[in-house]
């Protein structure tokens, strides 16, 4: 008997039919992989799972009787537990009290500390956190706060565990113990549903995947019936062919932009990187290795205790991305529903922003507003209905081709693109690389930061590795290899 | 019946002042829709108006500025004390009120820059400072008319905030026809100039990306900082403006009485008229309605003699009711 089921689902929404007649099931002890492109219906089937969404029609089915899940914490109840993207932690409370919050153990009415903090301490032994339940959970790493959103639903003795994305913030350090972590659930009896855009990762971890797309169910596959090109094919519905375009020949020109010797308080200690026009650099890392800070810190966002930036040549110590902006070095953040778009805004408004100031004179002049979007929209193939929504409701590739076409706008010399694929669907992501490549092409000066190695290793002609704040290593041309990144961002091996 | 639930979230507003104005006109016919019961509904509101418009930008940014009304009291305390000490000293009586209106404005900007200053550059929470100032403003007004209450030599200053423009064929019990105030002017054109500065320029928009998200303005090349500074500055201005069309109205200052509630007011009136208090979104003609509604609810109260201790808990409840519906409509997707 299955431990979780779904049967015949359909979600109809106003404008869109995200789940159209999928039935699937979940068995004891399985860790099931679900991928599919963005708007697949990967995060509605999770929702309905977990109840927070009740499907338009169909049944779902708990160890094999049909419930009607009415919120989370039914759910709950009946042990199933979702661990989302954003973590639900709460950063001013402690371990032991953020995994019992609303279920806290009484005594004589009053919040029983000993019993929690106890009951706490053997969830942690068991997903193996070293903290103790008394910390702090706003001074744990991700990783730290995801392990105590795991120990939260096992001690709802959780019997089916869905995770959403859980590797898109981790390092590769931080996915392998959770991959071990994952393994031990599953020999304990537990049902993992594992989302995620990375296929290899899907591959290693998988018992079953099941490919989603467009709402509906492709197939369900065991682990290596199907290649990872296979499996991209299938999620987007047609073939991919090459994922990266070709790499460009080497440049001679003089260095466009060069951080030396750079030290931001707390995060890089001693950095040096350098790019010319035409080519694609990557810095590459673990997270926490001060990649992002050290483009920051380029960029005007953080202060440069110690070494210099020069731009052709000239000192450029910016302190505002505004100036930086004005000076023609464009970053494009990270965190893109935090930094790199206002989610509030629209298309137009989106695009316009950094380079505003360009069409008021002084009032924004709105036709030369919508063509600046309508431009990058036809080149960087925007999928959009209506560009007057707030882009909040764009998928995530779609985003970030605003993200990139608003500093495009703005004519830079030097373009930083810091994870520029993190949460982009594959079809998406091999436009970006497409899209980088032609940027170079065209005599930009990219910078690629990138957790994911096969990016940098197929997009990149040179590449500089950090570890621990320092730049521990350059590699160029056919030198670009996964394991000479790795052996230098681990600090194994010669450098 | 979806279009009509987003006409509702858009021009609510509207339909309530339109069903408010039925209702008063119903109720109290004649009186009520009489022109010069209309001209001072508009013109004894003109001041919180003219404040309200300002504070739509400051909470737009994600601010707020608690020390309007203080700030409105204690600049025409010095204004008038200037024009009086002006025209003892034998300057004629056009140069004196120009130098008072100037001094009035002048203060009002700086106030403006000194919470601006200490909420980008101190770094202070701005309901914080601004709470300061609320609290200091009116005790130096204090200080400036000595406790009690500075009256307005010469008869310029207090004609200027009775007089106006002449609207043909209306008519005061007094035989002559109803004049819209230079004060009411002063409210139009400060709004027409705030709609077109939010909606249209640069400036507005960055004042729009700040509050929805401050980070991502940062990160787009913009000066949180220098955008915030400029909100406040821009409310001073208001206060200003405001302080002038209040003290003209009374030809004089009470600063116990001057000024008092109208931060409530002025911020009521935003939350009403549509603009979100967490920021990032705003409009400055639903601020005008919702002055409009308070003004409305105000004249309707005492033309039906309610008692007027009754009267605030009435508007506070209206404000309320305002504030979740509006809530609803948010958590609408």
């Amino acid at each position: 008997m299955p431990r979780l089921e779904v049967r015949d689902v359909t979600m109809q929404f106003p404008a869109v039919r995200a789940l159209d007649g999928v039935s699937l099931s979940f068995e004891l002890g399985e860790v099931h992989g679900v991928v599919g492109e963005n708007g697949a219906g990967k995060s509605t089937l999770m929702r309905i799972l977990s109840g927070l969404q009740r499907p338009t029609s169909g049944q779902v089915l708990v160890d094999g009787s049909v419930v009607e899940l009415h919120g989370v914490r039914h759910a709950l109840s009946l042990g199933i537990a979702m661990i989302h993207q954003e973590l639900d932690v709460i950063d001013d409370l402690t371990v032991a009290e953020n995994v019992f919050l609303g279920s806290e153990p009484k005594r004589f009415g009053l919040v029983d500390r000993k019993a929690m903090n106890e009951r706490t301490a053997e969830l942690l032994r068991r997903v193996g956190a070293a903290f103790p339940p008394q910390t702090s959970v706003a001074s744990l790493s991700i990783a730290g706060k995801q392990l105590v959103e795991i120990a939260k639903a096992l001690s709802h003795e959780a019997r089916a565990l869905i995770m959403d994305e859980p590797t898109a913030v981790l390092s590769e350090r931080e996915t392998e113990s959770l991959f071990r972590l994952i393994g031990e659930l599953r020999a304990q009896g537990v049902t993992v549903i594992y989302i995620s855009h990375r296929l290899a990762e899907v591959e290693q971890l998988c018992d079953r995947v099941t490919v989603l797309r467009d709402g509906a169910l492709v197939c369900t596959v065991d682990r290596g019936a199907l290649s990872l090109a296979e499996m991209a094919d299938r999620m987007v519905g047609r073939t991919l062919g090459d994922m990266f375009p070709p790499k460009g020949e080497p440049q001679t020109t003089g260095v466009t932009l060069r951080a030396s010797g750079a030290k931001v308080e707390g995060w890089v200690k001693d950095a040096t990187v350098e790019v010319r026009a035409g080519e694609v650099v990557g810095i590459a890392g673990l997270v926490g290795s001060g990649r992002t800070e050290l483009c920051e810190a380029i960029v005007g966002l953080r202060r440069l205790s110690e070494g210099t930036v020069t731009l052709g040549g000239d000192r450029a110590m910016f302190s505002s991305p505004g100036q930086a902006m004005r000076q023609g070095v464009a970053y494009v953040s990270e965190d893109r529903k935090g930094a790199g778009l206002v989610m509030e805004m629209n298309c137009f408004e989106n695009a316009s922003l950094p380079s505003l100031r360009t069409i008021a004179r002084p009032l924004v002049d709105r036709g030369a507003e919508r063509a600046m979007f309508e431009k990058w929209r036809t080149k960087l193939d925007v999928r959009v209905g209506d560009p007057k929504a707030p882009v909040l409701y764009l998928s995530g590739g779609n985003q970030q081709k605003i993200a990139i076409a608003k500093w495009l706008e703005t004519a830079p010399r030097v373009l930083i693109l810091d994870e520029p694929t993190r949460g982009v669907d594959v079809g998406a992501k091999r436009e970006i690389y497409a899209l980088v490549r032609q940027l170079a092409n065209e005599g930009l000066a990219c910078i690629v930061v990138s957790s994911e190695l096969t990016e940098i290793v197929g997009l990149c002609d040179r590449v500089f590795v950090m570890r621990e704040g320092r730049t521990v290593g350059e590699l160029v041309g056919s030198a670009v290899t996964e394991e000479g990144i790795m052996a230098l961002a681990a600090g194994v091996g010669a450098a | 019946m979806k279009r009509l639930g987003s006409f509702f979230q858009t021009y609510g507003v509207v339909v309530a002042l339109v069903v408010l104005i039925a209702v008063a006109a119903i109720v109290e016919g004649g009186t009520f829709l009489s022109a010069i019961n209309l001209r001072n509904i508009v013109n004894q509101n003109a001041a919180v108006g003219i404040i309200a418009v300002g504070m739509t930008l400051v909470i737009m940014t994600g601010g707020i500025d608690l020390s309007v009304g203080s700030a409105v009291a204690l600049s025409a305390a010095v204004g008038i004390k200037v024009l009086n000490g002006q025209i003892a000293g034998g300057t004629a009586e056009t140069t004196a009120v120009a130098m008072a209106l100037a001094v009035i404005v002048v203060i009002g900007v700086a106030i403006g820059a000194l919470n601006g200053a200490l909420i980008t550059l101190g770094r202070v929470a701005p309901f914080i400072a601004t709470l300061g100032g609320l609290v200091a403003f009116r005790s130096l007004a204090k200080v400036v008319s000595e406790g009690g209450q500075i009256t307005a030599q010469g008869s310029t200053f207090e004609r200027l905030g009775q007089t106006g423009i002449p609207i043909p064929g209306t008519s005061t019990p007094a035989g002559n026809p109803v004049e819209i105030t230079w004060g009411i002017g002063l409210f139009v054109l400060v709004a027409l100039a705030f709609g077109f500065v939010l909606r249209r320029t640069a400036y507005g928009r960055h004042a729009v990306a700040v509050g929805a998200n401050e980070k991502a303005a940062l990160y787009s090349g913009i000066n949180p900082q220098r955008v915030r500074m400029w909100a406040y500055v821009l409310m001073g201005l208001c206060v200003g403006l405001a302080s002038v069309v209040q003290g003209m109205r009374f030809g004089a200052v009470a600063p116990q009485q001057t000024g008092i509630f109208y931060e409530l007011y002025a911020i009521a009136a935003v939350v009403i008229g549509g603009t979100s208090l967490s920021g990032g979104k705003g409009r400055v003609w639903g601020t005008v309605v919702g002055v409009m509604i308070l003004a409305v609810i105000t004249n309707l109260l005492i033309l039906m003699n309610v008692p007027s201790e009754w009267q605030d808990f009435v508007q506070g409840v209206i404000i309320l009711v305002a504030v979740l519906i509006q809530r609803g409509q948010g958590q609408r997707p």
